[in-house]
This record gives C-alpha cells, sequence and structure tokens, in this order.
C-alpha cells in the first residue's frame, strides 16, 4: 500500500471509529424537565380486534437505550432507590427476577419505562411523580442491561455490590425462547 | 450581607497550619541560604574565569596534590550543607510529631463523607441521640482538637481546607482522618482536591471556627428537628416537598423525609451557601437551583424538575423557613 | 498410578466437609431421667383432641396428648383425604381443628376454608375470602405467607396481608369484625398469627426490612376494638413502660431508652416489629413475645443499643403495660430477630421447681429465663455460632466477635449462623414426657456487605448485600433434640436443607417434621432414629399438627407448600444466578428449584383400622 493510501485508511478507520461512539458516551446532563409523560407502553403480546396495530418505538429510546452514561447512572439509581431492595441485583425476591428472559408486563425499553412510572398489580410501586422521566428512563436503560440486552461496550463492567458472580450488567443476554415479539 | 471566604495556605488558622508554615519559613531560609550561596559560587567562578588567571593545571596530565585551601573549603562546604540537612530534618520531624500528637488529644470528632458533589458531615457524640448531620459546612470550636474521619461513598475525592490543615484523601472502602486544632475565630473555604467527576470544580464547603459557646449553640440548634410551615405558602410547599418525594434523598428532620442520598436539608436555609459552594445563599440564588440544577452545576445528581412557578415559589418558601 | 487413583488421592486430600448422612441421627447422650422439665399445666391443659392454636396451648408446646400413635405403629400411617388450598405460596400455618372442623388459612390472598370432618373426604363447609388488597405483596419481605388462625369462644381470628385483623363465625363463616391495624404505603404487613388471650386479641407487625416502626397490639376478641398498643421503639410512653417495668438487668434500665439509644429520629424507621409468636402464662396474666431486628441491617446508621428491638417483652395482657424486657443483642449486627417461639416450662433448679421460658434464639444460643424477672439461668449455643462468643450470665450481655462486625464498603465473611439464624420462626417443640425441645433449624453461614441505606416509605430499607451458604459439615439444616436443664444435644439429625418446618410431638413419643423438598418424616422422640417419611408434592414449611377425628382416631395433617424466605427461589420463581437474591437466601438453596415445586396441598395420614 502506499504512504498515501495507509495514510487515509487510517483516517477513515479512526472516523469511523469515533463515530461509532458517538452515541453511546453522549451524556445528556439537561434532560428537558417532565412536561412529557412516559408512554403507556403497549406489549405486542395482546390481542389486536380487528387486526394488527404498527408498533412504533419512542423516539427517546434510542437516547437511552445503549448509553452508557444512561445505564451508569441507572445502575446508581437502582441501589439508591431501592429497587435492589425488592429485586435484588436482578435476582428478584419480593419483586421478579430481572436478569432472565421473562418479563411479564414486556421487555422493551418503553415498556419497562411504563411499568416503573405507572407501578404494576401485585405490588410494583409507582414513581410517576416522585423520579423525572429523565431518571425513569435511565433506570429503564438499566434494567435492560440486566438482562444482557445492551450491547457490551455500553455497559458497566464493574460491579458496584459484591462481585462473587460476573456484574449483572454482563449477564449474557438469553436466546428468546419466549413468543413476545418485543423480546425477539 | 456579603460571605468573606478565605482560602489561603498561609492563613495559619489552625495550629498543624502554624507549624506547617513555621516548617514552610525554616524550609525557605536553609534553602535560600543554599541558593544563595551557590548563586555567590557560580559568579565568583564565572568572575575568576573571565580574569584570565592560572592556566588549567589539569591539561598536562601530571598528577598534582590537591590544593589545601580548596579541600578545607571542600569541607566546609559539605559541613555547612550537612548541617543545613540536619537542621531540615529535625525541623521536619519535630513538626510531623507535633501534628500527629493533637490526634491523642481529640476532644471533638466529626464524620466527613464524600459524595460527588457534596459532602455529608455527621458530628459524633458519645450519646448517640445528640448527634447531628448537615451538609457542606462544618463548624468547629477555637481551640479545641478535633478529628475528622474521612469517608468516601463513591470515588477518591481530597478534603483540602487549605487555611487550617493539608490535603486529605477520602477513599471508598477506607476511612482516613485528620485532626486540627482551629486556632483563629473566622470561616475558611475549602474544597475537593481530588478529580472526582464532571462538578468536581463545583464541590466546595465552609468551615466555620467560632468560639466554644456559639459552638453549642449550634449544634443544639442543628439539634432541633424542623418547624412546621406556618404560612400558607410554606405549607404548600411542603405537601409539594412530601407528595413529589423530596425525600427519596433528602432528609428533613420531624417531617416524613428520611433519604440519605443526598444532602441533609433540616437547617438548610442557615447555611452560607447552596450546593456545595455553588452560589451564596440567598433567596434569587435558591429560586435558580431549584428551578433547574442542571444548568447550574451540569451532571449533578440533582435532577430538573419541571415545576409550575406557584410550585416553585412555594418550595422556596419552605426551604426558607428550614433555619 | 492411574488417574482413578490420583483422583481419588485428591479429594482425599481435599480439606472438605466430612461425608455426611443426611437424614440419620446422630445420638449424642440419652433423654434425662427422673425429674426433667414439664410444661406449666395452666398454660398447658390436657389434650381434648383438637388444635385451637399454631402453637397448640398457651405454653407454645405443640404437643398432642395423643398416643394411638406409637414408634411401633408409625410405618403403617396412610392418607386418608387432600384437600388443596389452590395457592402456591409458601404455607406456613397449621391446619386448625375443633370439634370435627378443620380450618385453613392461605397465604394471599388468605382464604379462610372450613372443612367437614365428620363426612368423607372432609367436604369444605364455606370459604371466607377477606380480598386483601393486591399491592401488598409488594411490600412483603419474606414470600406472602400467613402463619396461621386462632380459634377462640365461637370465632376464627386471622391477620390479612394488608393489615387487617379479622373475626369470622366458626359455624356460619360470616364476618363478625374486621380492624385495619397496618398501612402498606409505609411498608407494612401482617403475617403472624394472632394469640388471644385475656379476652384480648393480640396482633403484632410485620416489616422490619421496611423501615417500619414495630408495636403490638390487642383488640377488643368481642367487638374489634383496639385496646392498647405498645411500640417496641420511641419514648417510654408508646412502650408502655410505667413504674410497673422491672428489668433484671442494668442495660435495660433507665428513661428513654427508645429514643435514647438510637440516632435523633431513627427509631422512627427503626423495625421492632413482632411477627413471630406470642405466649401467656394464664397464671400471672402475662404474655411474652420478642421482637425483631432494628432497621436498616447496615449499623453504621444506627450506633446506639437500639432499644427496644431484638429481645422479649412481657407485658401484662389487659393494659399492655412492660414487665420486664431482655435485649439478646444490643445493636443487632445481623437480622438476629427474636421473634422465636417461647415455651414456657417449670423445671428442676437446684432442688426447686422454677417457672421458666424456653427460647431457642436466632442468634444461637438456647436461652432458659426465669419467667417470673426475664434473668438469664443458662444460654448455650445449640449449634455452631461465631459471630458471638457467648452470653455472659453476670450482666445477661452477649458477648460480640468484633471480628466479624459488618462494615461499609467491605465485605465480612463467614458469620455464622447467618441473617435467618441458627433457627428462624419456624417453632420447635417440647414434650413434657421426654423433657427435651425438637428443634427444626439451620447450619447456615454468610458474607456480608453492608452499604447506606436510603428511607423511602414503601420501599425496603436494608443497606446490605448478603450471600449464604451451608455451615461447617456441609448440612444446610439440623434437627436437634435439646436437653434444656444440661443444655446438650441428645440427638441430631442433619439434614441437606435448611429446615423451616416447625416441628410436632406426640405423647406417643414420635416427632413430626418436613423438609424442604416435601419429605415429612416420623422419627423416634427418644433415639432420633426415622421410622416413616412421605414424600409430599411440595416443600414443607407448615406446621404439622395432631387431632382426634370425629371417629376416635389419631390423625396428623399439615400442609405442604414451599416458600417463606428460604422457600422464595422456588415461590417467587427467582433466577438463581443473583447469589444475592431474596437478601442472600439464593446461595444458599440454588439447588431447590430441581428439587420441589410450588404447591399448596393438605396432607392427612391416620393408622388404618
Amino acid at each position: 500500500m502506499s504512504s498515501r493510501c495507509r495514510a487515509s485508511f487510517t483516517l477513515l478507520a479512526l472516523t469511523a471509529l469515533a463515530l461509532g461512539a458517538c452515541n453511546r458516551e453522549e451524556r445528556h446532563s439537561r434532560a428537558k424537565p417532565m412536561g412529557e409523560t412516559v408512554p403507556a407502553g403497549v406489549s405486542p403480546d395482546t390481542i389486536w380486534p380487528g387486526g394488527t396495530v404498527a408498533q412504533t418505538l419512542d423516539p427517546r429510546a434510542k437516547i437511552y437505550d445503549n448509553n452508557a452514561p444512561a445505564i451508569s447512572q441507572g445502575q446508581q439509581l437502582f441501589s439508591q432507590m431501592n429497587c435492589s431492595g425488592c429485586h435484588s441485583h436482578g435476582g428478584g425476591g419480593m419483586g421478579p427476577a430481572l436478569i432472565d428472559d421473562e418479563w411479564r408486563y414486556g421487555g422493551r425499553i418503553d415498556q419497562i419505562a411504563t411499568s416503573i412510572a405507572e407501578g404494576r398489580p401485585n405490588g410494583m410501586p409507582s414513581w410517576r411523580s416522585k423520579l423525572t422521566q429523565d431518571q425513569i428512563w435511565q433506570l429503564a436503560a438499566y434494567v435492560r442491561s440486566m438482562s444482557g440486552q445492551p450491547s457490551k461496550d455500553a455497559v458497566s463492567s464493574r460491579a458496584e455490590s459484591m462481585s462473587n458472580t460476573a456484574p449483572q450488567t454482563l449477564t449474557p443476554r438469553e436466546p428468546a425462547h419466549t413468543s413476545d415479539t418485543a423480546e425477539q | 450581607m456579603s460571605v468573606q471566604h478565605y482560602q489561603s495556605i498561609f492563613g495559619n488558622a489552625s495550629i498543624e497550619a502554624r507549624q506547617f508554615n513555621t516548617l514552610f519559613v525554616i524550609f525557605l531560609a536553609v534553602c535560600a541560604v543554599m541558593y544563595a550561596a551557590v548563586i555567590a559560587f557560580m559568579l565568583v567562578a564565572l568572575a575568576r574565569r573571565r580574569r584570565g588567571g592560572r592556566a588549567n593545571v589539569m591539561e598536562d596530565g601530571r598528577h598534582h596534590e590537591s590544593d589545601p585551601a580548596l579541600r578545607t573549603g571542600l569541607i566546609g562546604w559539605s559541613a555547612v550543607v550537612a548541617t543545613g540537612l540536619v537542621a531540615l530534618a529535625i525541623a521536619s520531624f519535630v513538626a510531623d510529631r507535633s501534628m500527629a500528637s493533637t490526634a491523642a488529644r481529640e476532644r471533638l470528632s466529626l464524620t466527613v463523607t464524600a459524595n460527588q458533589g457534596w459532602w455529608d458531615v455527621q458530628y459524633i457524640a458519645s450519646d448517640n441521640s445528640k448527634m447531628i448531620r448537615t451538609a457542606n459546612e462544618i463548624h468547629l470550636p477555637v481551640g479545641v482538637p478535633v478529628r475528622i474521619y474521612l469517608k468516601s461513598n463513591d470515588v477518591i475525592h481530597s478534603f483540602w481546607v487549605p487555611s487550617l490543615a493539608g490535603k486529605q484523601d477520602l477513599i471508598p472502602g477506607r476511612e482516613n482522618d485528620i485532626t486540627i486544632v482551629p486556632r483563629k475565630v473566622g470561616l475558611y473555604r475549602g474544597q475537593c482536591a481530588e478529580f472526582c467527576g464532571t462538578q468536581h470544580a463545583k464541590m466546595a464547603l465552609v468551615v466555620q471556627v467560632e468560639p466554644y459557646s456559639d459552638f453549642i449553640k449550634w449544634w443544639e440548634r442543628q439539634l432541633q428537628p424542623a418547624a412546621a410551615p406556618a404560612t400558607p405558602l410554606a405549607k404548600a410547599g411542603y405537601d409539594f416537598v412530601t407528595s413529589r418525594n423530596c425525600g427519596a434523598c433528602h432528609a428533613i428532620a420531624g417531617t416524613p423525609a428520611s433519604g440519605t442520598v443526598g444532602p441533609d436539608l433540616t437547617h438548610f436555609a442557615s447555611r452560607r451557601t447552596i450546593a456545595a459552594g455553588s452560589m451564596p445563599m440567598g433567596e434569587g440564588n435558591l429560586y435558580g437551583w431549584i428551578a433547574d440544577p442542571q444548568s447550574i452545576k451540569p451532571g449533578t445528581k440533582m435532577p430538573t424538575i419541571g415545576l409550575e412557578p406557584n410550585e416553585l415559589h412555594s418550595v422556596v418558601a419552605y426551604l426558607e423557613t428550614l433555619k | 498410578m492411574n488417574l482413578c487413583a490420583a483422583a481419588a488421592a485428591l479429594t482425599a486430600c481435599h480439606p472438605s466437609q466430612p461425608k455426611q448422612q443426611f437424614g440419620s441421627a446422630t445420638v449424642y447422650g440419652s433423654a434425662p431421667a427422673g425429674d426433667h422439665a414439664v410444661a406449666p399445666p395452666a398454660a398447658s391443659p390436657a389434650d381434648d383432641g383438637n388444635w385451637v392454636m399454631p402453637s397448640k396451648d398457651y405454653a407454645a408446646t405443640r404437643f398432642s396428648g395423643l398416643n394411638q400413635v406409637t414408634p411401633a405403629n408409625v410405618s403403617k400411617l396412610a392418607l386418608s383425604f387432600t384437600f388443596s388450598t389452590a395457592t402456591t405460596h409458601g404455607y406456613e400455618a397449621p391446619p386448625l381443628v375443633v370439634n370435627g372442623t378443620m380450618y385453613l388459612i392461605t397465604p394471599f390472598p388468605n382464604y379462610l376454608y372450613a372443612l367437614d370432618l365428620t363426612k368423607p373426604g372432609a367436604p369444605t363447609k364455606w370459604v371466607f375470602k377477606p380480598k386483601p388488597l393486591a399491592a401488598s405483596q409488594g411490600v412483603a419481605c419474606c414470600d406472602t405467607v400467613n402463619r396461621g388462625a386462632v380459634y377462640d369462644a365461637g370465632k376464627i381470628f386471622f391477620n390479612t396481608l394488608d393489615g387487617q385483623t379479622i373475626a369470622v363465625d366458626a359455624n356460619s363463616g360470616q364476618q363478625v369484625w374486621r380492624t385495619q391495624l397496618g398501612e402498606i404505603q409505609k411498608g407494612e404487613t401482617i403475617t403472624m398469627a394472632p394469640l388471644v388471650a385475656g379476652g384480648k386479641v393480640l396482633v403484632g407487625n410485620s416489616g422490619g426490612e421496611m423501615g417500619v416502626r414495630g408495636w403490638i397490639a390487642a383488640l377488643d376478641e368481642g367487638s374489634g376494638k383496639l385496646a392498647w398498643r405498645a411500640y417496641n421503639t420511641g419514648p417510654d410512653k408508646d412502650v408502655l413502660i410505667s413504674a410497673r417495668f422491672k428489668p433484671f438487668y442494668a442495660s435495660d434500665r433507665g428513661k428513654d431508652l427508645g429514643v435514647k439509644t438510637w440516632p435523633p429520629e431513627a427509631w422512627k424507621i427503626g423495625g421492632g416489629t413482632v411477627w413471630g409468636w406470642l405466649s401467656y402464662d394464664p397464671e400471672t396474666k402475662l404474655i411474652y413475645y420478642g421482637v425483631g431486628n432494628p432497621g436498616p441491617w447496615n449499623p453504621d446508621q444506627r450506633p446506639g443499643d437500639n432499644k427496644w428491638t431484638t429481645g422479649v417483652f412481657a407485658r401484662d395482657v389487659n393494659n399492655g403495660e412492660a414487665v420486664w424486657f431482655y435485649q439478646t443483642t444490643p445493636h443487632d449486627l445481623f437480622d438476629h430477630d427474636d421473634i422465636n417461639e417461647i415455651i414456657l416450662a417449670d423445671i428442676p433448679w437446684k432442688g426447686q421447681r422454677r417457672p421458666v421460658l424456653f427460647r431457642p434464639a436466632r442468634a444461637g444460643f438456647f436461652y432458659v429465663h426465669d419467667r417470673r424477672t426475664g434473668q438469664v439461668l443458662s444460654a448455650a449455643p445449640y449449634g455452631y455460632v461465631n459471630g458471638y462468643k457467648g452470653v455472659d450470665l453476670k450482666t445477661g450481655m452477649i458477648i460480640p466477635n468484633h471480628d466479624k462486625d459488618p462494615k461499609v464498603g467491605r465485605v465480612v465473611r463467614d458469620i455464622c449462623p447467618a441473617a435467618p439464624g441458627l433457627k428462624d420462626w419456624n417453632p420447635s417443640a417440647f414434650s413434657p414426657v421426654t423433657g427435651l425441645v425438637y428443634i427444626p433449624h439451620n447450619n447456615l453461614c454468610m458474607d456480608f456487605g453492608a452499604m447506606r441505606a436510603n428511607y423511602i416509605s414503601g420501599t425496603p430499607y436494608v443497606g446490605a448485600d448478603v450471600k449464604m451458604y451451608a455451615g461447617p459439615g456441609g448440612n444446610r439444616g439440623a434437627f436437634t433434640a435439646w436437653d434444656p436443664i444440661h443444655q446438650r444435644k441428645v440427638w441430631e439429625i442433619p439434614e441437606d436443607l435448611p429446615l423451616w418446618s416447625p416441628a410436632l410431638v406426640t405423647a406417643g413419643g414420635v416427632v413430626f417434621y418436613g423438609t424442604m423438598d416435601g419429605w415429612f418424616k416420623a422419627v423416634d422422640a427418644r433415639t432420633g432414629k426415622q421410622l416413616w417419611r412421605f414424600k409430599a408434592g411440595s416443600g414443607i414449611i407448615g406446621q404439622p399438627i395432631s387431632y382426634r377425628g370425629p371417629d376416635g382416631r389419631q390423625y396428623i395433617a399439615f400442609v405442604a407448600g414451599v416458600g417463606g424466605w428460604a422457600g422464595a427461589v422456588v415461590s417467587a420463581k427467582m433466577d438463581t444466578r443473583d447469589p444475592t437474591g431474596a437478601l442472600g437466601f439464593a446461595n444458599a438453596v440454588k439447588d431447590l428449584p430441581m428439587k420441589t415445586t410450588a404447591g399448596g396441598m393438605l396432607y392427612v395420614f391416620t393408622l388404618p383400622r
């Protein structure tokens, strides 16, 4: 390869690398205050009388899903808001397990955000006006990371709790055995 | 009322700081003398060479007797250097031992736990029901040895109040401590001295050194729970604070709010600064902080909540009652 | 040397636990001959064939006076009938039997069934559905269990998970009264079985892991109105401490200790719940009960002795006044709630008869107290304990082992007994015939990592990451027959899984208990020899009972439904890859989902004609 060719190739590679990390590392600290509400996320695992409805993902999902600062902030909130008191570090207890591939109310990020905001029957508290919608989405991003859904480079490789196992953010994603299309 | 912050390593506001500065002066003196001597010799050497003088005796390769004058001079100079070093060593040792001996005489202790962006201060008392908790502000009685235990809840920080003492790190999983005897009444500013996150630069604290009786009055004031709000606006603020769960992070004694994640707000309005020294305490600043903390201190853990104007008025009115 | 021999040599060198024969008894001695402990007659009347309260009698003996079933014939026990409770959460309650009707109270949603024992197959007479709030399931720390109902004077009394006490007519199944005592918004639930004594229904709350303030309340038996409520933290007027209060040890004397031994305001969210067992002495009209753990688990947030948590109160049943108190673990470090059963007994002591209490405590010591004053007569460990060095009988204080102190930001390893203690809530049984106490318990140790807990009402307030595992010997549970006077084991059966089921002992000389993987066992009361066993459909954590049926035969009954704190791995369908799940229990019983499944089935056995 000529040196000019090598130089431009290197430049191209570096640019690609830099751009690839853009969304993952972008930090949104000035999130808009809670004017909008967390949407009522719908599970595809339901009957649509008369015909199915097209599902579009909330545009905010792109901002939080696979975003390293959001997942990391969600990890802090998870223990500070006592989510770990009921869900442990994903294994469950008073609440269901979050590291597996079974989701009672949907496992897409907007569905998880709705579960946190609305609360759910049988005991999930409602955080709607207790956390900002930014914080709720951050938590949803972290909860998704516990079942191995985001890419490995977006999640923290360090556990903040007793590390007798691999950190829950590095839990391998179980292959989808479920019929819920949100999981596939 | 303007707030005077005094933040200087030559502040001499505590016995340790004064000892340190004495040591500094000794070092400065000895080293200055040495420096002056070295410069003097160098100038002399330059001047003698220019005047010409004897041929360089080394060039003809023959061994010569060393010059007695030169030998004496060399021995003398080594003695001077050695004396200087011994003086410095002794001074350093004495100062260090003296600073360390304060630890044995402690009569007051408190724990400072650093979080990203703020300082959690808890005073220890032998009667546990008299312990007090505050944030970003320390009061100390003058002349009383105090030991400050240093812990961290997240990353490494460093506790530095230059007028009172040197830096000491706060390391997660470890308890450090520092002992001070403040000797001058006054107000001193400290800050975090180890990069700890996006808001490292805005993590300051205020130390007030005051006479012992004032300190006890302050302690007793801090033991009181928050007064119930009197005006309708403050009551509305209290309702807002309770229903929107500010207590998830903040504690206000005497109310259901008992969060430990953020600073204790029981006597928030009596502090001198907001948000760990980011702004002086004042109504306008309080409005700005509650309305949008992220614009003042981007990346801080307190989120920006969308407040309606009347909600903002009521919350600020309530917080101002927390004296 | 071939590979097999090399491997064998390696395993022989491996410093692991000795080979355990789970299920077979080791005999250490014999039952005391001559004068031994007996139950006080006022608190433990002769058996009339019924089972009207979970503890069988006010002395909490769990002893059946029926003797048709003996070690000789117990292996012939046959299934008489079964009943599905239609619930799959942990079943901790005993069936009640009153004059030909059997009553069953289920975990959430707390259905009360009445079965007619006079007809073949025991058909259902009625069902009472209290309809507790579903959200209460979100604030129940350790499965949505119910520890039992109580029968008295024609009514059945029980508690619901969302904090109500309900009285139902025993014949018709109609509600007589319903009183709301707990608030789920604060994190309170009620799981305990009430005690009916002196015309009062005694109820305590749960929620020590939720930052709740613990209390015990007395409701009037006829109307359900609140007669008195005593808190277990806070100023003396809330704790109902008056001039009558005479604690035996100096460390429990002082004014407003329920405030002074806490940092400011911490006692308001300090725990001290009453979710376990109450006993009653009809002669002195005193109730005895234990108090749960202080909150949060992280001890650094609550320096001080944290009165009046993890201790035992004696109170007057009429007005709740405290008479004495003993604190088992001041400034509790390991969640060693003190709510275990309190057995009343009269023992020979230095030539006299002394009225005492037996308490196999969570902290690992078998306490014998004088029940008039609270004085500790003896406290010997009934299993392996390294978290404490012993109990100083002069001061009454437990001697801590400071090597095991939890520290924020650090993990302290190998603390025994683990948080569920050497024995948790599941009660032991006392036989006045053999004089032995039959203790089904754990053998678990833990790693404990403390961290700052944040209080948000309605959410957990714990501040600890825990991982539990088997203690020395490799067995996670053990069934011990204990001589309370000579303070020693008589025989012991190591079990693979922790024993979370209560015990039953009969006058016929047979002891019954169940294992978490569903084996219901009958062993000889004197030697521990296993006589008979039956594999139930689910793990057994509920009290077995024995009653005389309408046909005059002796029946043995229990409900199998695994769950509770130990069985949450199964009943809550947890993922065992997270060892800190269920407050650390997930690591200890990772294998449980392979060994049993959830259920709720009543089994009733009798001897064939």
